[in-house]
């Protein structure tokens, strides 16, 4: 009986679940905001859409226990390659973007450039490579920069540091 | 007429239409740069020319800005635009399989042709077509929006649940921020940051493409498969996909025109119902999603189609019918020169000169989106991965800052980005959330006037079921998704001889 | 460098302070509207824009900052550079209603505006074959079906969405108020008779005035493009009400730079092509210049919030 429940447990979809228990909460938080909201207009239709997406959820978890099935987008579920790279990457770009207001979008631009080159280079680094690609980096950060700010005319953040 | 063809024919609305569709197709294929933007910044430029010469221009960049999306969607997951979404669902695939060529060039046949069709529709059936944009209220908005999100039945393979679970986290993520119509402040939680809300374009940007970069920085595979040495445009192959399925062509066409001339809705519905209906309609519907050519011409000849569909109620109503057209309105408007039917009786040589110039423009898009197209793919393919993903990443970064000048919006890219990858791993895919995050919007402003207007009426089921147009597009939702269950159980009846 | 940069600082200090300024502008000037590019905040910009480089030799550089209803540029506007060429549009009665609303990151105190350059007047219109064919039709027919008269307008707590709350209670008749999203769209629900009439601008009457008629402005005198409409005021209401625009600086900005705006903004509109241009769309003129802000936002927050707490707005 124990056994039959772990084996049925194994091939049921655990983080799909996992995500629907989440938005379930999520849902209850938007659910609990709207008693502020006073107008109609306003609350009608994120609580019709909160409470469908509760139901949804319950009735997903509930047909997983019942029928429990892995089915769909299974490629997408294989996690293969660098963990820590993938992470770098991410950090890398909030960690700019937040600095940007300081640093300005050039300074921050090329750091962001350059870390996530680092992080995506599979070759060894030749010397030429050394030259190449910092230099080819440097003059995309700054080509698009004056793209956008010279042509396009945005207001891209100089940084309090410079000022 | 003649004179009008003439007129635009000069050399210098030739150049400037040429010019137009460059500068529009570069800044198109650049995430986050939206045509919008594009013709904004042009305006200044426009006060010194006659009016004419100002919406060519402005035409020619809208139009190239809108095929230019049809790259970043294709080779990197991308959508620049609303409008692109679904040509991303086979353009990746065919991108991945090492058919990135074929798919830009297919992208560039079938926009070519949506943006005539658009034109032409414009030129001869403007007035009387700008009182079908009329005859939407809000109940047939929302039935439209609603519409959209049946698209939902079809991408999520496997679990409709999940789906619809997609679907409804993208509804609640659009209503955060202040309330287009109540004006109420929503889901902020006292931060000052998402009193913007999620902007629909970087949210776009973060849940596509940042998924494809954390993945692409994982291990040193190619981004692309690369099957054949890139030469040629394969026009002859694109060509021949083309004609054997030109009724998805032209009934994709217009169906962007019908659904462009909705002021507000046409851009991001427009591509959405015609890969819909395309789906429903062909033979390959199984292919759909894993890089079916039908695809991506549904959604690009829909999607430039709007171009001209969107003019008919700028021109004749006065009335913008996406967000370009409001800004080119405004230009006109600064030059005095008033829209209304008149524009297009009597002397009518502004309105038929620009509709010529944007043929013209559309034309020349032929050879510069193959050309440009052809480049844009030999780069990605070529361009090292220590090279390729810091680019990407850089541009993701400025086109989401410069949609609204904004640190907050990057970041919020970023994490959208961080959670579509982790949903991704639990089996939930981002379209469907993407579509409800831009439907949102649309859905709750209808069901809300729709509500206000119904109650104060006490005939609200009149008001939502009662509508001859809102009937016909239910009849259209009940057809797309009870579609598949009614075909899989024919097949059933018949014994599918190819069952494995 | 750093000296030179401290030297040039003693000398603007020694030196008076508006000859420091005299030649203000001596940069293009950046002029942020709150809103997406192509609604009437723009357009009015644009209009202001074109002059502005005859007559003071600078590029008006226009950007949007989009969000919130414009709570989102607001909000930012006094982290920008003080030193007059960081300039926003601003808008009545958001920056009135708005922060009593929730927090939207900023006050209207908050807000330094510097000029206040017109209004666009609100207005009732109908189509042209509506059967009101005057104000008082419209009334009589709200008397007789309360709550069935629909209006369509731009938003909620909008110029237009007050207008609808002060005139219902004048005309003691209960009428029913759905918000579009901007006037474009509320246009188009009148124009396919999806709502009987709409509150909305003169500028409206400009844009469709071969498919819409006005059945009066709230305005002190009636409109010089519409000489045969009547104001609220000649038909016994006391009307006069609209969608006020100006333009305000962050808060560091030296007191000499904003009264040269001003006096610049104000140059912009005397000139009587920018009048000409203006009024043809609709709009209507306003001067309420840097020294009488202050008192013209007083008086206006007392009018708003009295009905924004009718509309149920605010509490």
């Amino acid at each position: 009986m124990k056994i039959d429940a772990i084996t049925k447990l194994e091939k049921a979809d655990i983080s799909g679940m996992l995500v629907a228990i989440i938005l379930i909460l999520v849902a209850v938080l938007a659910l609990w905001d709207t008693t502020e909201m006073t107008d109609a207009d306003s609350f009608v239709f994120p609580r019709a859409i909160a409470i469908s997406m509760i139901s949804f959820c319950i009735l997903f978890i509930v047909t997983q226990m019942i029928y429990p099935s892995i089915e769909g987008n299974d490629e997408a579920r294989v996690v293969g390659g660098s963990t820590t790279r993938r992470i770098g990457l991410v950090l890398a770009m909030v960690v700019s973007s937040l600095l940007m207001p300081w640093l300005g979008f050039l300074v921050s631009g090329v750091l962001a450039f350059g870390s996530i080159m680092m992080l995506a280079m599979y070759d060894e680094w030749t010397l030429s490579r050394r030259l190449l690609f910092p230099f080819a980096g440097i003059v995309i950060v700054i080509g698009f920069y004056f793209m956008f700010a010279e042509l396009l005319l945005v207001p891209l953040p100089v940084g309090t540091l410079f000022e | 007429m003649i004179e009008n063809l003439l007129q635009a024919l000069t050399l210098f609305h030739v150049a400037l239409a040429l010019g137009g569709v460059i500068a529009g197709t570069v800044i198109g294929s650049l995430p986050g740069l939206t045509a919008t933007m594009a013709v904004a910044v042009l305006v200044p430029i426009t006060f010194s020319m006659p009016p004419a010469s100002a919406l060519i221009l402005m035409g020619a960049i809208y139009t190239g800005a809108i095929y230019g999306g049809a790259y970043a969607a294709i080779l990197l997951n991308t959508p620049g635009t609303p409008s692109a979404i679904a040509t991303t669902f086979d353009g990746f695939p065919m991108a991945k399989r090492g058919d990135g060529d074929l798919a830009v060039t297919l992208a560039c046949l079938a926009s070519v042709v949506g943006g005539i069709v658009g034109a032409v529709f414009l030129l001869i059936l403007a007035p009387p077509l700008a009182d079908v944009a009329l005859a939407f209220g809000p109940v047939e908005y929302f039935w439209l929006a609603v519409f959209g999100l049946t698209l939902i039945s079809a991408l999520s393979k496997g679990n409709l649940l999940k789906g619809l679970i997609g679907a409804c986290l993208g509804l609640l993520l659009s209503t955060i921020g202040v309330a287009e119509i109540s004006a109420d402040v929503r889901f902020t939680f006292g931060s000052e940051v998402l009193l913007g809300g999620i902007e629909t374009v970087s949210a776009l940007i973060g849940l596509y493409c940042v998924p494809v970069l954390i993945d692409l920085v994982a291990t040193s595979d190619k981004h692309l498969k690369v099957t054949h040495a890139p030469k040629g445009f394969r026009l002859i192959e694109a060509l021949q996909i083309s004609w054997t399925h030109k009724f998805n062509l032209i009934r994709s066409s217009v169906i962007g025109t019908l659904v462009g001339i909705l002021p507000g809705a046409g851009g991001s519905i427009a591509g959405l119902v015609a890969y819909s209906e395309a789906r429903r309609t062909s033979k390959n519907s199984d292919t759909f999603g894993q890089g079916e050519p039908e695809g991506i011409q549904a959604t690009e000849s829909a999607n430039n189609a709007t171009v001209g569909g969107g003019f008919i109620p700028t021109l004749v109503l006065g009335i913008p019918g996406t967000p370009p057209d409001a800004v080119i309105l405004g230009a006109l408007l600064i030059q005095g020169v008033r829209t209304g039917p008149s524009l297009f009786a009597g002397d009518g040589s502004i309105v038929y000169t620009f509709i010529f110039g944007l043929i013209l423009a559309t034309v020349l898009m032929l050879p510069t989106g193959l050309v440009i197209g052809r480049y844009a793919y030999k780069t990605i393919i070529t361009v090292p991965k220590a090279m390729l993903v810091p680019t990407v990443s850089f541009m993701t970064m400025i086109g989401t800052y410069s949609i609204r000048n904004s640190v907050s919006d990057v970041v919020i890219m970023v994490i959208l980005g961080v959670v579509g990858w982790l949903l991704n791993r639990a089996g939930y895919s981002p379209s469907p959330i993407v579509l409800g995050l831009i439907l949102g919007s649309i859905a709750e402003q209808g069901f809300v006037q729709a509500w206000t207007i119904g109650s104060a009426t006490d005939n609200l089921i009149g008001m939502f079921f009662g509508r001859p147009i809102g009937m016909a597009i239910i009849l259209f939702i009940a057809a797309t998704f009870f579609y598949p269950m009614i075909r899989g159980y024919l097949i059933g009846m018949r014994g599918n001889p190819n069952e494995d | 460098m750093k000296i030179m940069k401290l030297a040039a600082i003693t000398m603007a200090a020694i030196l008076p302070v508006t000859s420091a300024f005299a030649g203000f502008p001596e940069k293009p000037v950046n002029y942020v509207i709150p809103f997406g590019p192509g609604g009437e905040s723009d357009i009015t910009a644009r209009h202001q824009q074109s002059f502005f480089k005859g007559k003071f030799g600078q590029d008006l550089v226009i950007s949007y900052k989009p969000g919130g209803g414009g709570a989102v540029g607001w909000s930012q506007l006094n982290r920008m550079k003080g030193d007059g060429y960081n300039i926003m549009g601003i808008n009545l009665p958001h920056i009135i209603v708005k922060p009593k609303q929730k927090n939207v990151g900023f006050k209207t105190e908050d807000i330094s505006g510097v000029y206040m350059f017109h209004y666009t007047p609100d207005a009732i219109v109908v189509n042209k074959d509506s059967p009101f064919k005057s104000l008082q039709d419209l009334i009589d027919h709200a008397k007789k079906n309360p709550k069935k008269t629909i209006f369509s307008g731009s938003g909620k707590g909008t110029a237009n969405h007050l207008a609808q709350v002060r005139f219902d209670k004048m005309a003691d008749i209960k009428t029913t108020y759905v918000a579009f999203k901007g006037t474009g769209k509320a246009v188009a629900a009148l124009l396919g008779s999806q709502v009987s009439a709409e509150w909305g601008y003169t500028s409206v009457g400009a844009k469709h005035s071969d498919k819409v008629r006005m059945l009066a402005v709230a305005m002190e005198k009636r409109h010089p493009k519409f000489p045969d409409v009547p104001t609220f005021k000649e038909l016994g209401y006391n009307l006069v009400s609209g969608a006020y625009r100006g333009i305000a600086v962050p808060k560091s900005t030296p007191e000499a730079i904003r009264t040269k705006l001003s006096t610049m903004i104000q140059e912009i509109n005397a000139d009587p092509e920018f009048q000409k241009k203006m009024e043809n769309d609709g709009m209507a003129m306003l001067n309420v210049d840097a020294s009488e802000y202050d008192a013209f936002i007083k008086k206006m927050t007392g009018i708003y919030l009295d009905a924004a707490r009718e509309g149920g707005i605010i509490k």
